[in-house]
């Protein structure tokens, strides 16, 4: 992509951004060097387990960190070194970090009157954002006295009625049970596409994610380890680590000779691989029969070990010749070919196109 | 930092007084609590009849312990004196120096007196002035028997076993005598000051210190006078009243000190100051630029006294340990450590023959102790010195706002 | 039996109310009303002339009590608050070794400590003598026997009431808030005024309290660092206590100041909206 575009697409540019610490005498790096571009009215995640950087990368983004080195754009300006609040975006915090003081009203048009907004247009812009987010006739209401949904949208509105140019949000559905969680995603996507605003998520649920990206970048120990879409990522992860980390995955191990991983007296169909090779499969991905299937696709021997109804699938642990343990689901649908039971000896296949060999650099 | 070895800065920051303020709140939040407690009855005490005294010394007897109650540094560190009455009397002794001001101690004293209850201590030692003359006007005090008091009949002084707050030496006998005078700092004051006048001299303007204590500021208002404080009426007090009052409009006055004015007088904060005798004797011994003079108008002498309080366990023995005290040697042994003034005048030749008989430091110490008369006043320095005056009740509620007014503006 | 439980539980708080609270003041109340003299006693005679009287006499100490109290309020305000703040903002992980520095002083009695400061202000002190030797000040310079050393000495003896409730208040504000702020277009200066300011008002309204009551009763300050004309109203109460044992005066003078104090603490109250501050205390 040539430069000139960049910067004419993208709304958010991190350019080898780095963030060390000082702790305890000793430096320490949160943020190991991340290049990014994330584009115009997209909805883009960082995800990661806890302590991955992402959070120190939104913050550089938000301007409550200054990297130690490289550079952060915003539509094409360096904005580096420009404070919080000299910089069009906003953020919605994880606990929300309302004003306790200040009633609904005054929270969400607390953007507005920082900037010396006309007093008619603060009342209509707040009066029109409290009403996308639902909360109109409850102006007068303290951020203590709602639910943590409600808080949620406040938050949301206060930043969204500054019409910034990207918003932030970390963690933001964290302090919510599971069925408002469900709810509040397709709110924010639906919020999202009705105010077609760049959206910069954080979070450590990749399922979260999953649902809600245009694309995502998995981070690990300060670096990314995968940018992409949210099939691309589930389905062709990059890494042990992404394999890991994004649902359930079986991860094969051995010697590949001419395409052909031979495995505990089966063989794993790896095309144009050779020598050491790690193979992940995803364990929807395979069939389960008591008969050795035929055909050109993955075929691995094993025991059945432990069966779990699932309600809409089983989940079952099979056990390999080489001892290496693989999950398999299976759906319950109404023509289910097998009944396997523990201790049945069993043929686990699945299609070459279903298991990638990866780069072994990190391991969840 | 050459501030933080001055002596008197280190003594300064240890100065009993530190614990004097500390108990005059504690007096005032427990007399808070008495009046709680118990509500406020008038307990006037007629004079006690021979009979009564007599009666009430017949049902005593020895107990071979007494409770001394007395001001700090009033009394050598090896308590020597208490010692040796231990040993010739059998009499053990519990010494405390829990007193620190008049007030405060009489502010403690009065609830548990009030209440019929005893203090603790077969003798207490307070100062000639209100809160005494209260102590035996509430009948606080038991009344002495002279018979067992022999050395005190032949030691005492003259003026002291005839004093007027307390005639006939009926409830107290003193226990060491002390002169308010003026002491002015030598640093800063080049000329010999011998005049009352000085403390009200513009030229230490800002730097004059005056007691805050009413009757001393009283006396020493009068005596500028010339009025005799213990024959003063009701009008010369208002004429005190007014002299001073000009003299701290005039903005002469530093302030209305408490004990602290011998550290202000020894740093330079004020220059001339109505003072204690023996503070300043104690300050010069240790080599401050401080001076002492009775004025040539007129000072105020004041008497620590000994009594023995109502409800004491051990009148007894306390009537021995004061008489005890009384004996020209002991009294010499006391005085020689507390340099006030003594009420025994055998005193004088006693040190005197020490003096002749030490050397070095200790004869000069010992020399000039006896010929000061800040220890040993002659006729002359006595005949100038007044007490306080004595006050009815009606007369101190005229009495104390007038000079009050002036100290607590 | 069950249900009294807890009203036996609390019963020695409301032992403790009534023998240390209620009965001294119900004592004091009477004793207020009452004439006579130590020696004689005194009577009830329910004198209310003994307020007029004893108002008539020490109204100027009073209200120079009032007067003093609210400058030395005012100037741990402003001395107090930035500590406390920097103290919860910056001090990091050795906040706690400020709060005790802070304390240190503390632990040296209170009119040991303000007896010091006689010997730091002294004429020819460590710190006015070296100024002086310097040149720096004229020779008849001086702070004590001043008003100026009395308020002083009232702000030095009470900071720490002032600083620690709104340290505590600083301290409970949740740093996202304050980020918040600033992501909303908030320069520093308005962060702190609309969101932290408002949010450390209970701490504020704590610490006026703490510090404003005792320092306009406290008589120790004037006494040891005033000069003539610097008399405070607590020391008028001591000298009637126990100089002049005329309890009613006292008493009459103690009520009234307690009377003031309340009048004044409840306007303050409504001044600041007891509303909002008890609200943000509740969070």
């Amino acid at each position: 992509m040539a430069e000139l575009n960049r910067a004419e697409l993208n709304a958010i540019e991190l350019d080898g951004v780095v963030k060390e610490y000082l702790s305890h005498g000793e430096v320490v790096q949160a943020v190991k060097g991340v290049t990014l571009d994330i584009a115009e009215g997209e909805f883009f995640s960082l995800l990661g387990p806890s302590g991955c950087g992402k959070t120190t990368t939104m913050r550089m983004i938000a301007g409550f960190e200054e990297p130690s080195r490289g550079v952060v754009r915003l539509h094409g300006a360096d904005v580096t070194n420009v404070p919080p609040n000299k910089r069009d975006i906003n953020m919605v915090f994880q606990s929300y970090a309302l004003f306790p003081h200040m009633n609904v009203w005054d929270n969400v048009a607390f953007g507005l009157k920082q900037r010396r907004t006309p007093q008619e247009e603060i009342r209509r812009r707040v009066g029109e954002m409290l009403e996308i987010v639902d909360l109109a006739g409850r102006e007068k209401r303290r951020p203590r006295e709602m639910s943590g949904g409600q808080q949620q949208r406040v938050a949301l509105a206060r930043a969204l009625v500054n019409r910034p140019r990207a918003l932030l949000l970390d963690e933001p559905l964290g302090a919510l049970d599971l069925k408002l969680r469900q709810a509040m995603q397709i709110e924010l996507k639906r919020i999202q596409r009705e105010v077609g605003i760049t959206f910069v998520y954080v979070t450590h649920d990749q399922s979260e994610a999953l649902t809600m990206s245009d694309r995502i970048a998995v981070m690990n120990d300060g670096l990314v380890e995968q940018l992409g879409g949210p099939r691309e990522i589930y389905e062709k992860p990059a890494s042990a680590f992404v394999a890991g980390f994004i649902g359930t995955s079986n991860l094969l191990t051995g010697v590949a000779a001419g395409g052909v991983l031979e495995l505990g007296g089966g063989r794993v169909l790896v095309p144009g691989r050779d020598g050491e090779v790690t193979v992940t499969v995803r364990p929807e991905k395979i069939t389960i029969s008591l008969d050795k299937p035929d055909g050109e696709v993955s075929v691995v021997p094993g025991t059945v070990g432990e069966v779990v109804y699932l309600g809409t699938y089983n989940s079952y642990a099979v056990r390999l010749g080489d001892g290496t343990e693989v999950t398999v689901f299976q759906q319950n649908a109404h023509d289910a070919t097998t009944t396997a039971e523990r201790g049945d000896p069993v043929w686990l296949s699945w299609p070459a196109q279903h298991s990638y060999a990866i780069g072994s650099r990190s391991t969840p | 930092m050459s501030h933080l070895h001055d002596p008197a800065f280190l003594r300064g920051m240890t100065q009993p007084r530190t614990r004097r303020e500390a108990f005059r709140i504690a007096g005032l939040s427990a007399a808070g609590l008495a009046l709680a407690a118990c509500g406020v009855q008038g307990q006037k005490a007629a004079p006690p009849k021979a009979d009564a005294v007599k009666d009430y010394w017949s049902k005593q007897t020895k107990h071979g312990r007494v409770v001394f109650a007395n001001w700090p540094e009033y009394m050598p560190e090896d308590q020597a004196p208490l010692k040796k009455f231990q040993s010739e009397t059998g009499i053990s002794y519990q010494y405390k120096e829990v007193i620190q001001e008049n007030a405060e101690f009489f502010g403690k004293a009065d609830p548990v007196l009030r209440a019929g209850q005893s203090l603790g201590y077969d003798i207490v030692v307070m100062t000639n002035g209100v809160q005494l003359q209260h102590m035996i006007q509430l009948g606080y005090c038991v009344a002495l028997d002279h018979s067992k008091l022999p050395n005190f009949a032949a030691n005492a002084g003259a003026t002291y076993k005839n004093r007027a707050y307390d005639p006939g030496s009926t409830y107290t006998v003193p226990y060491t005598s002390g002169v308010t005078g003026i002491a002015y700092n030598t640093k800063y004051v080049k000329d010999d000051i011998t005049s009352i006048e000085a403390l009200f001299d513009p030229k230490y303007k800002g730097r004059v210190g005056m007691m805050g204590d009413a009757q001393e500021i009283a006396n020493f208002g009068m005596i500028a006078l010339g009025v005799n404080p213990e024959k003063s009426t009701e009008a010369d007090w208002k004429k005190a009243g007014e002299k001073l009052k000009a003299q701290r409009d005039a903005g002469i006055v530093r302030k209305y000190y408490d004990q602290s004015y011998i550290d202000a007088v020894s740093k330079g904060d004020i220059w001339v100051t109505m003072a204690w005798s023996g503070d300043v004797f104690q300050r010069q011994l240790a080599g401050e630029p401080v001076k002492f003079v009775v004025p040539e108008e007129g000072g105020t002498i004041w008497t620590d006294n000994m009594l023995i309080p109502k409800g004491a366990a051990n009148p007894v023995d306390a009537l021995m340990l004061m008489d005890y005290l009384y004996q020209p040697v002991v009294a010499a042994e006391l005085d020689e450590f507390i340099q006030y003034v003594t009420p025994v005048p055998g005193v004088q030749d006693i040190l005197k023959e020490k003096a002749a008989k030490a050397t070095g430091e200790d004869k000069e110490a010992l020399e000039q102790m006896v010929a000061s008369p800040l220890m040993f006043p002659s006729e002359a320095d006595y005949a100038k010195l007044h007490t306080y005056t004595t006050l009815t009740t009606q007369q101190e509620q005229v009495f104390n706002p007038i000079f009050q007014s002036i100290t607590q503006a | 039996m069950k249900r009294l439980t807890p009203y036996l539980l609390a019963l020695p708080s409301w032992m403790w109310l009534a023998v240390f609270l209620v009965v001294p003041l119900a004592a004091m109340a009477s004793v207020s009303l009452q004439t006579g003299n130590a020696i004689d006693g005194f009577a009830m005679t329910f004198s209310f002339s003994n307020y007029a009287d004893a108002l008539g006499r020490y109204s100027t100490q009073l209200v120079r009590s009032l007067w003093y109290g609210g400058l030395a309020t005012v100037a741990m305000l402003v001395i107090g608050y930035p500590v406390a703040y920097w103290i919860a903002f910056k001090g990091g992980s050795r906040k706690s070794v400020y709060l005790f520095l802070l304390l240190l002083p503390f632990f040296v009695s209170f009119v040991l400590r303000t007896i010091s400061w006689g010997f730091l202000l002294a004429d020819d002190g460590v710190l006015f003598g070296t100024l002086k030797g310097w040149g720096l000040l004229p020779a008849d310079f001086h702070v004590l026997a001043t008003t100026v050393a009395v308020v002083g000495g009232l702000t030095y003896n009470f900071l720490p009431f002032m600083i620690l409730p709104i340290y505590v208040a600083l301290e409970r504000v949740d740093p996202r808030v304050v980020e918040a702020a600033y992501d909303l277009y908030a320069s520093r200066t308005a962060a702190f005024r609309r969101v932290v300011l408002p949010l450390s008002l209970p701490g504020v309204f704590a610490g006026v309290l703490m510090t404003f009551v005792p320092a306009t009763a406290d008589p120790v300050n004037a006494q040891v660092l005033g000069g003539t004309g610097n008399t405070m109203i607590g020391n008028i109460i001591q000298t009637e206590y126990l100089t002049n044992l005329n309890y009613p005066t006292a008493s009459a003078l103690s009520f009234t100041l307690m009377a003031v104090l309340l009048i004044g603490i409840f306007i303050y109250a409504r001044a600041l909206g007891t509303e909002n501050v008890l609200e943000a205390a509740a969070r």
